[in-house]
């Protein structure tokens, strides 16, 4: 397992350089940053002093070597766009995308998991085709349109939570459920798909015949089948919080690495791109490890094999 | 998408809720204004800065040495009670001696020769520094109150310049013994002006508390918040629910439609940007290209339909339609030029003249206001031109006009604010600068020579030359200015200036 966990590092590494190597290429074939950063209107003189100060008269190859080596060094450059230690910028705001992607993937957890069970215990019902129409509408409102939608239900026509901003827990409470309701669907059909193929199996049947029923057959016996591979999709899910909350962070004004990530692609802050695209390759491919460990601790057959 | 979306849907379903539901009361209890920007506010220092929100901020929170009246586009004191020339070269300042800092230390001429000297000093590396230094040698104190400012260049705008670009900072504000550091206000802002900065958060909010000890008339609303919010449909949902009252850059369709309900009111004032398109009359992009034939220029002009552009996809209060290549209330904007009044027949005639009946392919580059430049579009297609819109990110435009790919585009320019036609024409027709695609050095020789003498009189000349010739080549399209949109709550009172720039230190409670 240790062997497995360190390829699966190096791996991670390699993704995550090979993405930055693209997105600092592409960034810098599709705009000049010194633009970006002097303002709509600067002096032509304001923008070659500043292409001067951050390097950027110097060719692509030798910026994108010199950022490597930083980052070899643990160093991420400063931001263009900030003025500050891009490591600094990532460190202030992780815990509250953190914070949202956690409690996003608990509201995720909290509706498919039930809902997916409940859909499978009672197949063909109205329960099932509820569940069922849910998911379908779920995956079909995007979620600036939820957003709003909840905003103008909960903030404005009954002001009982706020609009925007991230200071207290209440200002989460929209926000993970817009972000964790996008991921209902995927979880919520797996779940129920799932659920149903190891009631029909023969183990659940010989648990049957043995006397367990209802509540004792579901929980020790179906429910640790059926949530294997309902846990890959939780943490590859997890990861999607991580690094796609850019417009739920937006929306709600949460001061949050997605919030960032808009900023520093529209600023063509560059370094600070480069280390958010490499943070959120690696927290993918941990993410998806982490399925695979998890996985295996429920599953002693994926250990074994 | 988001944003077009909310744009789009968002007043109507906000509307739809709030005929059902009630509105958080918004007001004057704290004798708090929170203000809305889309854009980040990062660094609180104006000599570091050029965006809209940081003027807006920077008149909030900083002094400078004259100020200038936005109605009469006249200077009046500031910090400075006076000045004089005492030759072409030479500018005696007399300071007033009642003026403290936000940290309590009183503001010497000692602090303003500090800053003026720093901001031209290449290690300073301000984004004032290039403006200052076209006319600035030394800055000398002659008293604890009183100034030498040595030029090393006539310019007429000195005085303006001083009121508008420099903000005056400590003396040794931006040094710690022998280090330098450059960030030293970005943050942490010690200025004159009448908010002093409460508490920051980049990128979130800037709390500003009015400042007891300013040497001015004292703003009448105790505290200013000033909360970063990217999108358009969150500012529309916080103005409804009280969380903020004012919002500005608002467009037209979502002002009008937000501006009926009873709680809010839609303001528009007028805006000294001005959109035009400049096409490639030297051939930089394309050697014989159509834009180089001056009878394709003005059939283009013919073409566009700019009065319905601005009545119907500007609108507000104060969008109108442009014949000259800069805004009418500029100083030497002149208006007596020729006129090519929307006439598509005309256009096809030209074309047909200019040797090109059946029209020819046109890339179109644009990055602002989609609808007005799809109009454009349709406008030059409907009279045979086959236009290919490229619209992007303002960068990716500028990058390509640099390296000499742009046959045509739209642009946008506000002038900083600044009623004068030099803030238009140096950067549009210099040599030295990239968006000058005309090519005529004679309109060049007209517009520098302009910024080489204070002769008011000989610089209105200057620039009628100028801005004449231009209009007779067809250099430009001009198209529309613009209309500041504002969203206010009804309690509030927020006065409009003729500059289109918005001063949150100038409202009150109704």
């Amino acid at each position: 397992m240790v062997n497995y966990i360190l390829q699966r590092a190096a791996l991670a590494l390699a993704v995550a350089l090979t993405v930055s190597l693209a997105a600092f290429f592409l960034l810098n074939i599709a705009t000049d940053p010194a633009y970006a950063i002097a303002g709509e209107e600067a002096d032509p003189e304001v923008i070659e002093q500043i292409r001067i100060r951050y390097g950027l008269d110097r060719p692509l190859w030798v910026r994108y070597m010199d950022w490597l080596s930083g980052v070899l060094r643990g160093d991420f450059g400063v931001s263009y766009y900030w003025n500050k230690p891009v490591a600094a910028l990532v460190a202030e705001r992780v815990g509250t995308t953190l914070t949202l992607a956690f409690s996003a993937l608990a509201v995720t957890i909290c509706i498919a998991i039930p809902l997916g069970a409940m859909a499978a215990l009672n197949r063909n019902t109205w329960i099932d085709r509820f569940a069922l129409w849910l998911a379908v509408s779920a995956q079909a409102v995007p979620n600036f349109w939820l957003g709003l939608i909840l905003i103008i239900l909960f903030a404005v026509m009954m002001p009982i939570l706020p609009v925007s901003g991230d200071s207290t827990w209440q200002h989460f409470v929209l926000p993970a459920f817009v972000l964790g309701a996008s991921s209902v669907p995927p979880v919520m059909r797996l779940m129920r798909t799932g659920l149903i193929e190891v009631m029909g199996s023969d183990y659940i049947r010989t648990a049957r015949a043995k006397g367990y029923r209802g509540r004792a057959l579901l929980m020790r016996h179906a429910l640790r089948n059926a949530l294997l591979p309902v846990v890959s999709v939780l943490a590859v899910q997890l990861g999607q919080k991580v690094g796609g909350s850019v417009i739920t962070e937006s929306i709600f004004a949460i001061n949050g690495l997605g919030r960032l990530a808009l900023q520093s692609i529209l600023g063509a802050d560059i370094p600070t791109v480069q280390m958010l695209i490499f943070l959120f390759a690696l927290v993918f491919v941990a993410t998806n490890l982490l399925a695979d460990i998890l996985n295996a601790a429920l599953d002693p057959r994926i250990r074994i094999g | 998408m988001m944003t077009r979306f909310t744009r789009a849907f968002g007043p109507v379903v906000l509307a739809t809720g709030l005929a059902f539901g009630t509105l958080a009361a918004a007001g004057p209890q704290d004798d708090t204004l929170r203000a809305a920007m889309a854009g980040e506010i990062l660094n609180l220092d104006y000599l570091y800065t050029t965006r809209r929100e940081y003027i807006v901020l920077a008149q909030m929170t900083d002094a400078t040495l004259f100020n200038m009246n936005p109605d009469t586009q006249q200077i009046e004191p500031g910090v400075a009670l006076s000045y004089e020339f005492v030759d072409d070269m030479t500018i005696d300042v007399q300071l007033r001696d009642d003026v403290r800092f936000h940290d309590g230390s009183p503001l010497t001429a000692a602090d303003v020769a500090y800053t003026y000297n720093w901001v031209t000093n290449e290690e300073s590396e301000s984004h004032a520094q290039a403006l200052i230094s076209r006319w600035l040698d030394r800055v000398e104190v002659t008293g604890d109150h009183s100034l030498r400012f040595h030029l090393s260049a006539i310019n007429p705008l000195i005085i303006r310049d001083m009121a508008q670009r420099v903000m005056l900072r400590k003396e040794g504000a931006y040094h710690q013994g022998d280090s330098v550091d450059t960030n030293a206000m970005a943050i942490d802002l010690i200025g004159a002006g009448p908010y002093r900065v409460a508490s920051f958060e980049p990128g979130v909010e800037v709390v500003l508390e009015r400042f007891d000890d300013f040497y001015g008339n004292a703003p009448e609303i105790g505290t200013i918040v000033v909360r970063n919010l990217p999108d358009m449909g969150t500012q529309q949902a916080e103005l409804m629910s009280g969380g903020i009252n004012w919002m500005f850059n608002v467009p037209l369709d979502v002002a009008r439609s937000l501006g009926a309900q009873p709680s809010i009111d839609h303001l528009a004032g007028p805006d000294l940007r001005v959109s035009f398109i400049v096409m490639d009359a030297a051939g930089l992009a394309q050697e014989d290209g159509p834009m180089t034939n001056l009878q394709v220029r003005r059939a283009m002009n013919h073409a566009v339909n700019k009065p319905e552009i601005a009545e119907f996809l500007m609108g507000g209060g104060a969008s109108e339609a442009i014949y000259s290549a800069c805004h009418p209330v500029q100083f030497g904007c002149v208006q007596d030029v020729m006129r090519y009044e929307y006439d598509p027949e005309r256009a096809r005639a030209l074309l047909a003249e200019a040797g090109y009946p059946d029209g020819f392919s046109l890339d179109l580059w644009a990055y602002r206001e989609r609808p007005v430049s799809e109009a454009v579009m349709a406008d030059l297609e409907a009279v045979g031109i086959d236009v290919n819109l490229r619209y992007v990110q303002l960068e990716t435009l500028n990058q390509a006009r640099a390296q000499r790919e742009i046959p045509a585009y739209i642009g946008t320019w506000g002038s900083s604010g600044v009623a004068d036609t030099a803030l238009i024409a140096r950067v549009h027709f210099s040599d030295t600068s990239d968006r000058h695609l005309s090519g005529d050095a004679q309109v060049v020789e007209w517009v520098m020579a302009a910024e080489q003498t204070a002769d008011q009189d000989a610089r209105l000349a200057l620039y009628s030359q100028a801005i004449t010739r231009i209009a007779e080549q067809a250099y430009w399209v001009p198209l529309v200015s613009y209309s500041a949109d504002y969203l206010v709550t009804s309690d509030l009172e927020f006065p409009l200036d003729n500059d289109g720039v918005p001063r949150l230190q100038n409202a009150s409670w109704k």
